[in-house]
């Protein structure tokens, strides 16, 4: 899991490469990875990284990133290097005041050291102030300002400000190590080259005997190991330094040859203090690093989305393909407002004799020839026979309801052969008192109407 | 032969076959006509999981000619066991003959060893006509039931029960119209039951639907969480031609943050409809209103937000159990205040913030580039008002059967915000909506936590609700 994997999967899922149904596919082609969603995504991400524009978002962000840690490594290295060498500058006639020094490596580190811990608490909110007093910050705001890079970066991607933080976190830890490492080496090599003599020196009223108390405290982690890196108290209250008198004292002077020892203090406060803590912090910000880089990438928009698609089983309820859409196209068909009073023929589809007797009541309408039922129960020859007698003016009462069939239309088109006029009746159930509604009328016309013929005519309201 | 389940439902025409296809597959692509003879083809609905089907809906053409059918497979006296023979050779003699279509479609699928749904419409009278294509099927020798669906209001039921409980081994009631996960399940049982075979199947079928309807509901709640939040933190800004701020830019903003939350919304809405594969929804719906209906009326937050006193409520409240936080930390050497100044806080705070929507803000004047920013959503009411809607949303999409053509109407419903908002879900819904407006980056995990919350919200909803929403 790296920056790259959260760049690629954010371009990927910007960009939709694949179906659910794929997503799917995937999950069950690699299994073994069910249970261990980072390595799932870096395998999703390593089947569609092909289909990304190159150079890839995630190849620009991680280069700028290297170059600008590794420039900004490289200047932090020689500000540490130049800052030892300034405060460890010997003129010959004053001594080096090692708080100074004491100041750099052991007071300023764990200072900036606990501003990155409460900045590390507290690195969910987006001003965070803390972060602003990081010098790492600043530089690298400049940096990025000189590049025109951060603008550029923005108007494709907005990073998770919280791994941003963590990303400027890291990075400032990194820098603080290499700029310790350039005091120590310039402790070291200055304590090679030149023959210092260091002394203390303060406003404060402090006895050497506190001194030597705190300076013991300070030098706890290595006093048991390497007790000459610790100042003897002797040594402490020869090398204190007023700076009334313009004049080194004759104790300095008598034990000048022990004024130097002071430098295996620094060099452990140093290793301790501005390497060793600090390289410490160094991985507990990696470790949050790596945290925050994992929860943004579950952050990412669509990767929560992916993963269940990947996880849960694909199901699918819908029709395989597309229905072909029915046209129909309705010709004008005559319409009949009144009933005659007399019909040759009266006859009902799929009507019994009793419901065409009440119907003809209701309607008013008699037949001089035959009042039958067609359709329903009868066989088909029974039908083509009632037909085939028909002639003259033919009633036929459909039911509204039930929607016109071929079965029916074939025995229209088989009567109209022989009879003179068809009036098709479409009738309403008992309960509507006979009255067809609206919209089933209206589908019996549409039907109707694809008959092509001028003997057909239907009963509408 | 396919060896899962098939069910080939069919009928006679306009029956409201399409529909319980339709409902059951929950696919609103099925052309749903009242003329005749809308479906020409059988059409195929598997319920597929991981690419195997478990089971298959086949939508088919009604009976057109069921009695020269008939008449051409009784014209020769066959054993019952030279039927399905018999069949298949009409089928071979006919298949291109269009004056049986209709009927080979729908008996192809029969002689391949689907099972019969037939459809019947009880809100018309029984007709001898039926007996015919029931005949038909009777001669298949396949596994039958019938589906009693009731198009309009009038009842013929128990007449048509009389004569189906003579031709069909079950007979069942089904509304398409009104289906829920309930009603759905009940019908899979009943098809599970045609077929021995067919019992295991089908079993794992309404295991793993009643999961899908989960997943669809847990992805609807996700996407209503993001919505809550990108809502909430929503920024808008507008660059300034001068260095003044015109009264117009500051409309002009207004508008713009208030339509970029409304197309929030409404993108919200369209994912959830394809969550519920509602993919052809026709809507009519009043837009996220912050004029027409003052947002931050009385009006408006009786229907989804809260009232001023039940936001001032709220709003003390929560603040009060953050300050006791500090009490307790003090071992209660604060005397209290952290609560009590806590809550006085929260509930001024709440009060005046009830006709807020957001501070217009100039900013970047340090860099020398002026804008104007509104956002984030300062008002308290407003994530009540959108997560109510959102909900109301979501509740109708999720029991909306896909057998219905109309447009959905969502006019917002007096009932919905009591059924669902109660005092515990205020709270806890409060504690995010704090965290959503902080201009922070809010966690995938509390999204989800949040989304959790609007399913047992969802969860308060009860079928009353829908009842009166109908």
């Amino acid at each position: 899991m790296d920056l790259k994997l959260y760049l690629n999967l954010y371009a990927l899922l910007q960009r939709d490469v694949s179906t659910k149904e794929q997503q799917r596919a995937f999950g069950l082609e690699h299994a073994v990875l069910k249970h261990k969603p980072i390595a799932q995504l870096a395998a999703w991400e390593k089947r569609y990284i092909d289909l990304l524009k190159r150079p890839l978002l995630s190849e620009r962000v991680t280069s700028y990133l290297y170059i600008m840690t590794f420039l900004l490594g490289t200047l932090s290295f020689i500000l540490g290097l130049f800052s030892g060498i300034a405060l460890l500058s010997y003129n010959g006639h004053e001594p080096v005041n090692v708080v100074y020094f004491m100041a750099m490596v052991i007071f300023f580190p764990l200072f900036t050291m606990l501003l990155a811990l409460f900045a590390m608490f507290k690195s969910r909110s987006n001003s965070n102030i803390l972060m602003h007093l990081t010098p790492a910050y600043w530089m690298e705001k400049i940096a990025a300002r000189f590049a025109h890079k951060e603008e550029s970066f923005k108007k494709h991607f907005n990073m998770d400000p919280i791994l941003a933080k963590w990303i400027v976190l890291r990075r400032a830890q990194c820098m603080a190590l290499l700029f310790s490492v350039g005091l120590l080496l310039a402790l070291l090599g200055t304590v090679v080259t030149r023959d210092l003599a260091f002394a203390w020196s303060t406003t404060l009223k402090i006895t050497p005997d506190g001194f030597y108390a705190f300076l013991n405290m300070l030098a706890f982690p290595w006093r048991e190991f390497i007790p000459s890196a610790i100042p003897s108290l002797e040594l402490i209250e020869h090398s204190q330094y007023f700076r009334l008198g313009e004049r080194l004292s004759n104790e300095m002077i008598t034990h000048v040859e022990q004024l130097g020892e002071w430098w295996k203090f620094l060099a452990m406060a140093t290793l301790f203090y501005a390497l060793f803590l600090r390289t410490i912090l160094y991985l507990i910000v990696t470790i949050g690093y790596k945290r925050a880089l994992k929860k943004s990438i579950f952050s990412l928009e669509g990767t929560s989305l992916l993963l269940n698609n990947m996880n849960k089983p694909f199901i699918t309820t819908g029709a395989l393909e597309g229905e072909g859409v029915v046209f129909s196209v309705s010709k004008d068909v005559q319409m009949l407002r009144e009933l005659e009073s007399v019909y040759d023929f009266i006859q009902g589809w799929a009507l019994s004799s009793s419901f065409l007797e009440v119907l003809n009541e209701v309607m008013k309408v008699k037949a001089q020839h035959q009042v039958v039922e067609v359709g329903g129960s009868n066989t088909l020859s029974q039908d083509s026979e009632i037909a085939r007698k028909s002639f003259g003016k033919v009633l036929l009462y459909v039911k509204a309801w039930e929607p016109p069939t071929l079965d029916i239309l074939d025995y229209i088109e088989l009567l109209l052969e022989y009879a003179g006029r068809v009036v098709i009746y479409p009738v309403g159930t008992e309960n509507e008192g006979y009255q067809a509604k609206e919209k089933y009328i209206q589908i019996w016309v549409d039907k109707i109407s694809m008959i092509d013929t001028s003997k057909i005519w239907i009963k509408v309201p | 032969m396919k060896k899962h389940p098939r069910f080939a439902v069919v009928g006679h025409p306009n029956k409201g076959k399409s529909s319980i296809v339709s409902a059951l597959a929950m696919d609103d692509s099925v052309q749903i006509s009242d003329m005749p003879g809308t479906t020409q083809k059988q059409r195929s609905f598997p319920l597929k999981v991981d690419g195997k089907v478990l089971y298959e809906l086949i939508d088919t053409p009604g009976f057109q000619r069921p009695r020269q059918v008939l008449e051409w497979l009784q014209k020769e006296k066959v054993s019952a066991e030279k039927r399905e023979e018999r069949i298949r050779l009409f089928i071979n003699k006919y298949e291109n003959d269009e004056r049986f279509n209709d009927e080979i479609e729908l008996l192809k699928p029969i002689v391949e060893g689907a099972g019969i749904i037939y459809i019947v419409d009880a809100s018309k009278p029984y007709g001898q006509e039926y007996e015919t294509e029931m005949e038909i099927l009777r001669y298949t020798g396949q596994p039958s039931m019938a589906l009693i669906n009731h198009i309009e209001e009038a009842d013929y039921a128990l007449e048509w029960k009389r004569v189906l409980g003579q031709y069909f081994k079950m007979v069942r009631t089904f509304n398409p119209m009104s289906v829920n996960l309930e009603n759905h399940i009940s019908i899979l049982e009943s098809m599970a039951q045609l077929k021995e075979e067919w019992i295991r199947p089908v079993k794992e079928a309404i295991e793993l639907f009643e999961s899908y309807h989960k997943q669809m509901l847990e992805k609807s709640c996700e996407v209503i969480s993001h919505l809550i939040y990108d809502a909430l933190s929503y920024k808008e800004r507008l660059s300034l031609k001068n260095e003044e701020v015109q009264e117009s830019e500051k409309e002009e903003i207004e508008q713009k943050y208030q339509a970029s939350l409304r197309q929030l919304e409404r993108r919200s809405q369209k994912k959830i409809e394809e969550i519920w594969n509602h993919k052809n929804l026709e809507k009519t719906q009043n837009i996220l209103a912050f004029e027409e209906i003052d947002l931050f009326s009385k009006e408006a937050a009786s229907v989804f937000g809260l009232t001023r006193q039940e936001l001032v409520v709220t709003g003390a409240t929560s603040a009060a159990i953050a300050g006791a936080g500090i009490d307790l930390l003090f071992m209660g050497h604060t005397l209290l205040l952290g609560g009590a100044i806590g809550g006085l806080v929260g509930g001024v705070g709440a009060y005046f913030s009830f006709d807020k929507l957001s501070e217009i803000k100039l900013l970047g004047q340090k860099v020398g580039k002026h804008y104007l920013q509104m956002g984030p959503m300062q008002n308290r009411n407003f994530p009540y008002i959108l997560l109510g809607r959102a909900l109301y949303h979501l509740f109708i999409i999720m029991h909306r059967s896909h057998a219905l053509r109309s447009a959905v109407e969502l006019d917002e419903g007096q009932a919905f915000k009591v059924e669902w908002l109660n005092d515990a879900l205020k709270k806890d819904l409060e504690r995010y909506h704090q965290l959503f407006r902080k201009e922070i980056v809010v966690e995938g995990e509390k999204l989800t936590e949040y989304a959790r919350v609007v399913q047992s919200a969802i969860g308060n909803i009860d079928n009353k609700v829908l009842n009166i929403l109908n």
